[in-house]
């Protein structure tokens, strides 16, 4: 590892004179704080602009009458009020969200079919994993594009492939649609995420100790029992990280529906995300959708907690089981 | 007791095939274009052309989309190295408030980015970085995950060898850039890709804080030109395939380190 840098460290060894040792070590110990803070400085600094103050702000905005051409006024809770009572959307904008994250582990069942497949000791697996990957790192907006292509009516490969199996009779208008256009997004997202998941559960898979399994099958267990009562237990931390991406991904899935269809038709595919952009940079309404982000970011955090209490709830009464 | 393998491949196989074929049809589109009039639409391409990978050039300022996004990508990767390692070097070392800094950033992690961009917005036009390329990368320039890559990377280094360093004379920050930095390539080689791939693909911010043409980088000239031209001809899925090929070599050139960057990052989260 260390190559050509081990010179200057190598000709200290005659140095290491004690010359002067507590005033030295105080010197030292202060300029050492000092180059850590100054070390941690551009990262903080970009962490509270970015993170830090815009969540406080956002609460602030939300309790306030505001917008870019007049100043602000005290409005207490008169935005939640119009987000909970008035908004008819905002429920439905909710309802989809709420949706989208909870479609979450279909995905994710998927994945786990695929990395217990790609874990297994085939030839090429490296390609397999490769191929499922690939779709996670590519730009969510051309995914978006190639989707909603797909999803034409006339000549669209998904409806040619659904009208030849004979499962419809003529093109569905899936993205104009006000019942298929969210799970047409739903289903392209998950094409686009499935790979992460998989790498995740791929991760936890291999460390699970070989040995459980060859123990297990001495004792008889089938590949079922085995599956169940050591892969699934010891999955479940890899499990709830890929429940917080797909989590997550309904935030990043504002890419996709804008490309795809806009929020539209309606609000049938708009999410929380979406709606919030349209609120804020279309029609300048900043201080209603900032207070629907606050919304948004308690749904994500409730979500994430539940989640996170399944997981470690289950995980450990199953591990007293075994 | 060996297991056979074909169904195990027929089925990973069929998942291949349904995770090329988006990427094989936008191929054939643009290639031969559409043709809304031929039912049913052909599988294979007939009579491919370049021809609308040309329109791409010529009638979209594809170029200047290019450029724009290198230069964001740019200044991203190299902050987010420099930053980063800056301030997981920082965190290898005892000082007061090390819990808290290292409390913040993991709830910092929380914090999707989407969930700040009103604000974003108002402070990046205060600081009057509205369609600029810095105010592009800004919120961008340091990642919380490489942060504690680099943290890792550096715990991994022998103490002895800083110790000599140190006492040697060299200054803290020479130790840093000159001795421990050129130790720890792979995780600069995961900072790099991690940080070209997200700012690469980047949307939402862009979109909320570029308002001029000149400045649109290129998943804001795809989006543009899928909304100017309603009926969407060849030209389009061209521009899609240009956009996803960088992305795509550069993933398959670094898979090892991004998805090793994907995953520390995951378990640290």
């Amino acid at each position: 590892m260390a190559t050509g840098t081990t010179s200057a460290p190598a000709q200290d060894e005659r140095r290491r004179a004690p010359a002067g040792k507590v005033s030295f070590l105080a010197s030292q110990r202060g300029r050492e704080l000092t180059l850590v803070w100054l070390f941690l400085l551009p990262s903080l600094a970009i962490f509270a602009l970015y993170r830090i103050i815009p969540m406080i702000w956002n609460v602030v905005l939300s309790l306030e009458f505001w917008s870019p051409y007049k100043p602000a006024t005290f409005a207490g809770l008169y935005h939640y009020q119009e987000m909970l009572f008035y908004d008819d959307a905002f429920w439905e904008v909710v309802w989809n969200t709420i949706l989208f994250m909870i479609s979450a582990p279909v995905g994710i069942a998927l994945a786990l079919g695929v990395a217990l497949m790609v874990n297994r000791p085939v030839r090429g697996r490296e390609v397999y994993r490769t191929i499922v990957f690939m779709s996670y790192p590519v730009m969510t907006v051309a995914v978006g594009i190639i989707w909603q292509w797909l999803y034409n009516e006339n000549v669209g490969l998904i409806n040619y492939m659904l009208i030849s199996l004979g499962v419809i009779d003529r093109g569905i208008p899936f993205l104009q649609s006000f019942d298929w256009a969210l799970p047409a997004v739903i289903i392209a997202s998950i094409w686009q995420v499935i790979g992460f998941y998989m790498i995740i559960l791929l991760t936890g898979l291999q460390s699970i100790p070989p040995n459980l399994y060859e123990a297990a099958s001495i004792d008889g267990a089938s590949p079922a029992q085995s599956f169940r009562r050591i892969t699934l237990p010891l999955l479940k931390p890899s499990i709830f990280l890929c429940f917080v991406v797909g989590i997550i991904n309904s935030f990043t899935a504002f890419d996709l529906i804008f490309v795809m269809t806009g929020g539209g038709p309606g609000h049938s595919t708009d999410l929380l995300i979406t709606y919030i952009y349209s609120n804020a940079f279309r029609l300048s309404k900043f201080d209603y959708a900032a207070a629907m982000t606050v919304a948004n970011f308690l749904l994500f955090v409730a979500l994430a907690f539940l989640a996170n209490r399944l997981a470690g709830g289950d995980a450990g009464s199953v591990k007293r089981e075994a | 007791m060996r297991a056979r393998h074909w169904p195990t491949h027929l089925a990973l196989g069929i998942v291949s095939a349904i995770m090329l074929l988006p990427f094989y049809w936008v191929l054939k589109t643009s290639l031969t274009g559409e043709n809304i009039f031929v039912y049913p639409p052909a599988l294979l391409p007939v009579d491919p052309h370049p021809f609308f990978f040309v329109d791409v050039w010529y009638a979209i300022p594809f170029f200047r989309y290019l450029v724009n996004s290198v230069i964001v990508s740019v200044i991203v990767v190299v902050a987010n190295v420099f930053l980063n390692a800056m301030a997981g070097y920082a965190l290898t070392r005892d000082f007061p408030g090390k819990a808290a800094t290292i409390l913040l950033f993991l709830s910092c992690m929380m914090i999707p980015f989407q969930v700040t961009i009103i604000p974003a917005y108002l402070i990046t036009s205060k600081l009057g970085l509205l369609n600029s390329y810095f105010g592009m990368a800004l919120p961008l320039m340091s990642t919380i995950v490489c942060i504690f890559i680099f943290k890792a990377a550096f715990e991994a280094i022998p103490k002895s060898l800083i110790e000599a360093a140190r006492i040697d004379g060299v200054p803290d920050w020479m130790i840093m850039f000159r001795i421990v930095m050129p130790l720890t390539k792979p995780a600069i080689a995961t900072n790099v890709i991690l940080a070209f791939i997200w700012s690469w693909n980047s949307f939402l911010w862009p979109l909320v804080i570029v308002r001029d043409v000149e400045m649109q980088t290129l998943p804001l000239g795809l989006s543009r030109f899928l909304s100017v031209v309603e009926d969407t001809t060849g030209a389009l899925y061209a521009f899609c395939v240009m956009v996803l090929v960088p992305g795509l070599v550069i993933f398959l050139l670094a898979q090892k380190e991004f998805i090793t960057g994907l995953t520390s990052g995951a378990t640290k989260g």
